[in-house]
């Protein structure tokens, strides 16, 4: 009873705390509606008006581009690195023609650390001069005839810091430049005499910042804040709240500039571009990053020149890995009569991130000014979302007809999609030039007439192993019977690598698992594996082991392994495959031997909903998938299914003209070098051979992991194991 | 007066809609449609909605996967319940009128405030092949087990259903002692009546009213150890706790909503049954 | 005999003492382990968590207590307060319209006769019976109709109409005297007043026990929130880590779980005397 007072107060906090939320959650509801709202009028509404992308074309082939400004006389000059060596280029046209000003002097084209290019022409440079603790850095100025001196100024020595190197340069005005060096002090420096005019302090070095100049304004970006400057008088001034704000959300400032002499801004984020009248109340995006090639995520922008209001340059950096990395610029010209946002709303699904489906993304996006193409990937990995509930609300929205239009298929119950209707027929979509395609591959899926799902990339299960342990062609019997062969791997690892060439074979016609076989794979593999190592000690990470062939060839060549298995295309080094082969004794390689002979791995699987809104749209992404430009871009999904693309992936075509030889610690050295065409005629010989597809199926994979895990480790038979799998299956199954 | 008008029949019956009208719609809208609409979904094809008759409710009574899960939610519903109420009756027997009573009823109330996900947590660290309770038995000198992995699954969950409900039992049968008043006791034991007497005599019968009210609540809260189960085993846990829920939930993931709403309205019409009977069997006394 | 009834007592009490104590032991443990430090753990958990030989062992309580996990999860984790907002907009937002939906309803069962009411309340039993995934599809079809699908309304609403309150509360408004209700009507009490003046005081033991079954409920929400809203700014907490396997992070998981139980064994401490009143008065009748 003594307590009653007690509860009594907090029946009365709870029904307070009641009403007092749901009165919270009733306003909350209201904002949240109107806003709702204001986004309905934007698509009725049609506004008109957006910026459209085009790339300019470049005298040669940069690797990257350091600065880029506008000349007084409506040039512009860019400095940049193409083929290893630095240049200044000035176009006069927009980018029609191009004409080299000078290259830069020869005792400076090594080690160049930055560059930036003045409103008058001139170019500044710093570079790194001798090594290690003496490792100093450089300053010179060229002037616009080419002309070129030291600038005489040298960063203090930092106490803390071995050396302190630069980490930006820019110029303020034509005469100025604006040094950061490794502690965070900026130092504004007389480009002629290298006085300093006046130094830039923010607290501590911890915080990076950045720094932007628009005419004599300088805007200082760290993580958390943003600084202006008034760089004549050293005054500070308040960009204004709306822009730190707006930061928050659209992310760093990648590259700024000014029409206005510093009164505003305009900026580059990896969301778009942004303009901001200091002091203002808004911040206005005036490009949409998710349109164009702004907001893909293998482009930087360095620099950026507004030309006018509705024209603008923008020198980027793309690290696509295919291509190397590659700068270019691109020029942005507003068009008054496209719609503000593309009419079309195509989605595409996926439950894992892939970089090649998001690469074709912004490809498609840029060919496409009348689609956005939204991507998802539904597991992220930061929340507890899980396959099952991923699928779940996958589900529910194709059923309530706002499912994506294009589903990435990897992971998913394809052939359950494809029964029940989901999936449309794509027979049509890639009936073109079928020859140029490895055809069994892409019809991986094909079910009678239909075909409902295609690979746009295929991994092959490869053993890499001296002749003492693996011939290839060799059946799993032969291959398995060699006891000890797999011996010292981690049984999961086994497992999960050997699963591919042999789980093919298990279903059997009736849709059930047939048993004799699951039992038959465990046994071979327990007799390959041998007797589990006393008192083995269980992996220290519980994450799942990869399936690279790949990882496998440092144990290869350190002898604690016998052979190397695994899939072979994610990491397409064929080179580094070929080196390790030639190392081992009587080594070769080809397909893994197992239970289903010529097994690959369908990925990247695509497939269009029956239920999308845009069919055609999701067509036209689908053969933009297979198209050459597409399949050679190398981004760790696979192989690609196109021949030709298939081929420069692995003939090694950018090492042309370049030989060189690289050194590894086991002894073994590779080349650097185009593959000879035998060594391609293999590669793609194994290609043009595989037959079956790998089955792809999550729920019995993971079954089999769990399980023969076990067998291996000596801890059940393999008869009960695959009783255990087939019960658990023929359930599912069943189902 | 209005007053006296309202108290005629017609007026109590328009006044009792009034007061359930508002959740009624709420009700209306929110659950009873949506099973109307999973009713028509039961006689259609799971993605093209044509007509298909009779043939889903065919096919799900022909399923081998759905009459395992039938089996195990009856097994698990008629060895659950039985051993939760009796349990529990009988802690609630020793419980009352003790003055300790209290502390201890709270204790066993504990289990019930734990979010699922806190639970399943537990059930791994406890339940893993190298877990907590494999530590103790191997203290005990016994082998242990993959108990998620084995029969061992089914009683697990038993027994963290009755983990979790015990305390609530418990104060659900403590309410039906209380309301036996002292003085028929009196009068038993003036008669010469011992305690085991008393309580088959007058106990037992007095508490038979409350059975309804438990049962149905016990039922209720034997659904929500799928949350757990789910949680720790995923969707294909050990086929001796592959629940009505599992299958619904695998059904649909893979998109057989003809299935799926056919058995939807079976177990509808199986829980109505029992309702039914439950509310016969307690109006006979 | 009645020294044997005597040792037979104490053994039963003792045994009644062990059971509870098991019944609270999760919950000293979880707590335990949300103080042990990282490496306190892995020494501990090693083995089922990050797959070590051996087996996994458990003190009572902490050797080296820390406030590490609570730290990790109160201050480097803004997107915590994110979700434990959500929740606790969820869970009132949902018992706010069971408040005022469900106590309507159970005294209009409860004191009124009309046609159909033995059908009614029937089938709010069994929709109450019905597991989610039944109507899981047409409840998404039909909040997206109503454009309330990715927002806090799409688990909210649902809640505030679920009959279970309704179940519960009926039999205390039933067993609200007749006679008191009668008097009060001679006295000219209208029929809104009868109820705010006699229900909801009378019924508040009731009201309160399906308002904290209720939190129990819709605090450790799963399905719902992960089925219906996809803006992962507006999940609530209980989805927060539903992934247990999770390496090296076990000290967070126990943290955040004990976060997230905290108030729900709070709400029960509160209201544990209402609520086991509130179960009670339920059984007493009928």
């Amino acid at each position: 009873m003594k307590y009653k007072g007690f509860h009594r107060m907090i029946c009365i906090l709870l029904s307070a705390a009641l009403v007092f939320t749901s009165l919270a959650g009733c306003e909350k509801k209201g904002t949240s509606g109107s806003s709702g709202g204001a986004g309905g009028d934007d698509s009725g509404g049609r506004a008109m008006g957006r910026y459209m992308e085009e790339e300019l074309s470049l005298p040669a082939e940069f690797s990257s581009i350091y600065d880029m400004k506008k000349l007084e006389d409506g040039s512009i000059r860019i400095a940049g690195c193409s083929e290893d060596r630095e240049s200044v280029w000035e176009t006069k046209d927009l980018g029609i023609s191009w004409e080299k000003v000078y290259d830069f002097p020869e005792e400076l084209q090594d080690d160049v650390r930055d560059t930036a290019v003045s409103s008058g022409g001139r170019v500044a440079c710093v570079y790194d001069e001798g090594s290690d603790a003496d490792m100093k850095e450089i300053f010179y100025l060229m002037e616009p005839d080419g002309s070129f001196g030291r600038i005489p100024f040298e960063l203090p020595q930092a106490e803390e810091l071995y050396v302190n190197l630069v980490r930006q340069i820019l110029f303020v005005g034509n005469d100025r430049l604006l040094i950061c060096d490794d502690q965070g002090i900026f130092y504004l420096v007389n480009a002629a005499d290298g006085s300093v005019v006046r130094t830039f302090e923010f607290g501590n070095s911890e915080n990076m910042y950045a720094a932007f100049a628009m005419g004599k304004m300088l805007l200082f970006q760290s993580i958390s804040e943003v600084l202006l400057y008034d760089s004549e008088t050293g005054e500070q001034q308040s960009p204004g709240e709306a822009m730190q704000n707006g930061l928050a959300e659209s992310g760093m400032i990648r590259a700024a500039d000014t029409l206005d002499a510093g009164e505003s801004i305009y900026y580059v984020t990896e969301q778009g571009m942004y303009h901001y009248r200091f002091g203002g109340s808004v911040v206005e995006q005036l490009i949409d990053g998710e349109l164009n090639s702004l907001g893909s995520f293998s482009v930087d922008v360095g620099s950026l020149l507004m030309l006018d209001e509705r024209n603008l340059l923008a020198a980027k950096r793309d690290g696509n890995e295919e291509a190397g990395a590659r700068a270019g610029i691109l020029k942005f010209a507003y068009s008054e009569d496209t719609p503000a946002k593309p009419d079309k709303e195509l989605k595409v699904y996926s439950l894992y991130e892939d970089n090649s489906i998001r690469q074709a993304v912004g490809g498609f996006q840029k060919e496409h000014a009348d689609v956005y193409v939204h991507y998802e990937a539904a597991l992220s990995g930061e929340d507890g979302m899980t396959v099952s509930d991923a699928l779940k609300t996958l589900t529910t929205e194709i059923m309530a007809g706002k499912g994506p239009d294009v589903l990435v298929l990897d992971g998913m119950p394809v052939e359950t999609y494809a029964e029940k209707g989901i999936l449309r027929d794509l027979s049509s979509v890639i009936e073109e030039n079928k020859e140029e395609y490895f055809e069994d591959v892409r019809n991986a899926y094909r079910n009678k007439e239909e075909l409902c799902a295609v690979p746009t990339r295929f991994l092959i299960p490869m053993v890499q192993a001296g002749s003492a342990y693996y011939v290839p062609g060799e059946d799993f019997d032969t291959f398995t019977k060699r006891v000890g062969a797999l011996e010292n791997m981690e049984p999961e690892e086994v497992i999960s690598r050997f699963w591919y060439s042999s789980s093919a074979a298990w279903k059997k016609e009736d849709k059930t698992l047939d048993e004799s076989r699951v039992q038959e794979f465990f046994e071979g593999l327990k007799r390959a594996y041998g007797d589990p190592p006393e008192g083995a000690e269980k992996k220290e990470d519980s994450a799942l082991p990869g399936t690279d062939i790949m990882q496998g060839d440092f144990r290869l060549l350190a002898g604690t392994w016998n052979i190397s298995a695994g899939l072979f295309g994610s990491n397409p080094d064929y080179k580094f495959l070929l080196a390790v082969t030639e190392h081992l004794d009587g080594g070769d390689f080809g397909c893994m031997p197992g239970q289903a002979e010529h097994v690959f791995v369908p990925s990247v699987t695509v497939g269009i909903s029956s239920k999308g809104s845009q069919p055609e749209a999701a067509e036209q992404f689908v053969r933009y998938l297979f198209s050459g430009e597409m399949q050679k871009i190398s981004q760790g999904s696979g192989l690609p299914v196109q021949k030709e693309a298939f081929r420069s992936v692995i003939d090694g075509h950018q090492y042309e003209g370049n030989t060189s030889w690289v050194d590894l610690e086991e002894g073994i050295r590779f080349e650097l070098a185009p593959r000879t065409e035998e060594e391609i005629q293999k590669l793609m010989g194994l290609a043009e051979s595989l037959k079956t597809p790998a089955l792809q199926d999550e729920v019995i994979k993971e079954a089999v992991l769990e399980q023969g895990e076990k067998v291996l480790r000596g801890e059940t038979e393999p008869e009960e194991v695959a009783a255990a799998v087939a019960q658990k299956m023929n359930l599912y199954l069943a189902e | 007066m209005m007053n006296q008008k309202m108290k005629t029949r017609g007026g109590k019956d328009l006044r009792g809609l009034l007061w359930i009208l508002p959740s009624f719609l709420g009700v209306s809208v929110l659950y009873l449609l949506p099973y109307l609409d999973v009713f028509r979904r039961s006689f259609t094809g799971a993605v093209d909605e044509q007509f298909a008759g009779l043939n889903n409710y065919r096919n799900v009574l022909g399923n081998t996967a759905f009459l395992l899960a039938l089996k195990n939610t009856l097994r698990f519903t008629l060895v659950c319940i039985p051993i939760l109420i009796l349990a529990s009756l009988l802690c609630a027997v020793l419980l009352s009128g003790s003055k300790y009573g209290g502390m201890i009823k709270s204790a066993f109330l504990m289990p019930m405030a734990l979010p699922a996900v806190s639970v399943a947590l537990l059930w791994r660290l406890l339940f893993h092949s190298q877990g907590l309770a494999n530590q103790w038995m191997g203290r005990f000198g016994m082998e242990g087990s993959d108990w998620m992995d084995t029969g061992k699954a089914f009683w697990i969950l038993v027994a963290s259903y009755i983990w979790r409900n015990l305390g609530y039992d418990i104060i659900l049968w403590m309410a039906g002692l209380s309301g036996i008043s002292e003085s028929i006791y009196e009068a038993a034991r003036v008669d010469g009546a011992g305690e085991w007497q008393c309580f088959l005599r007058i106990t037992l019968p007095n508490l038979k009213s409350s059975l309804y009210t438990i049962t149905v609540l016990s039922f209720l809260n034997s659904f929500k150890v799928f949350r757990e189960a789910y949680l720790v085993a995923g969707n294909y846990p050990h086929e001796s706790i592959y629940m009505m829920q599992h299958l619904f939930n695998n059904w649909f993931q893979s998109f057989s909503f003809d299935k799926l709403s056919a058995a939807a309205v079976m177990e509808g019409g199986v829980l109505l049954f029992a309702i039914l009977l439950l509310q016969k069997v307690w109006r006979m006394d | 005999m009645n020294f044997r009834l005597h040792l037979g007592r104490k053994a039963v009490w003792s045994l009644l003492i062990v059971l509870a104590l098991l019944a609270v032991y999760p919950v000293i443990f979880l707590s335990a382990g949300s103080l042990m430090g990282a490496d306190e753990l892995e020494d501990c958990l090693g083995a089922v968590v990050s797959g070590t030989e051996g087996y996994a062992s458990f003190p009572v309580l902490p050797k080296y207590p820390t406030l590490q996990h609570f730290a990790e999860v109160l201050l480097d984790s803004p997107e915590f307060f994110v979700m434990f907002w959500n929740s606790i907009l969820i869970t009132f937002g949902v018992l706010g319209g069971q408040f005022v939906a469900g106590t309507m309803a159970a005294w209009g069962f409860a004191r009124y006769e009309f046609p159909c009411k033995r059908g009614i309340f029937l089938l709010y039993i069994v929709l109450m019976l019905l597991p989610f995934q039944v109507l899981m599809l047409s409840d998404y079809l039909l909040l997206d109709r109503l454009r309330l699908l990715d927002s806090l309304w799409a688990v909210i609403l649902p809640g505030m109409f679920s009959t279970f309150p309704v179940f519960i509360m009926y039999r205390f408004f039933a067993e609200i005297p007749d006679s008191l209700i009668e008097s009060a009507r001679l006295d000219g009490a209208r029929e809104w007043q009868l109820f705010w003046y006699i229900a909801l005081p009378m019924g508040s033991s009731g009201i309160i026990a399906a308002l904290v079954l209720g939190f129990l409920e819709y605090w450790s929400l799963i399905e719902q929130p992960l089925t219906f809203i996809k803006d992962k700014s507006r999940l609530p907490l209980s989805v927060f880590l539903p992934d247990l396997t999770m390496t090296g992070k076990a000290g967070f998981l126990f943290a955040v779980s004990v976060v997230t139980f905290l108030p729900a064994i709070m709400v029960f401490m509160g209201g544990r005397d209402y609520l086991e009143q509130g179960i009670m008065a339920g059984a007493v009748k009928e």
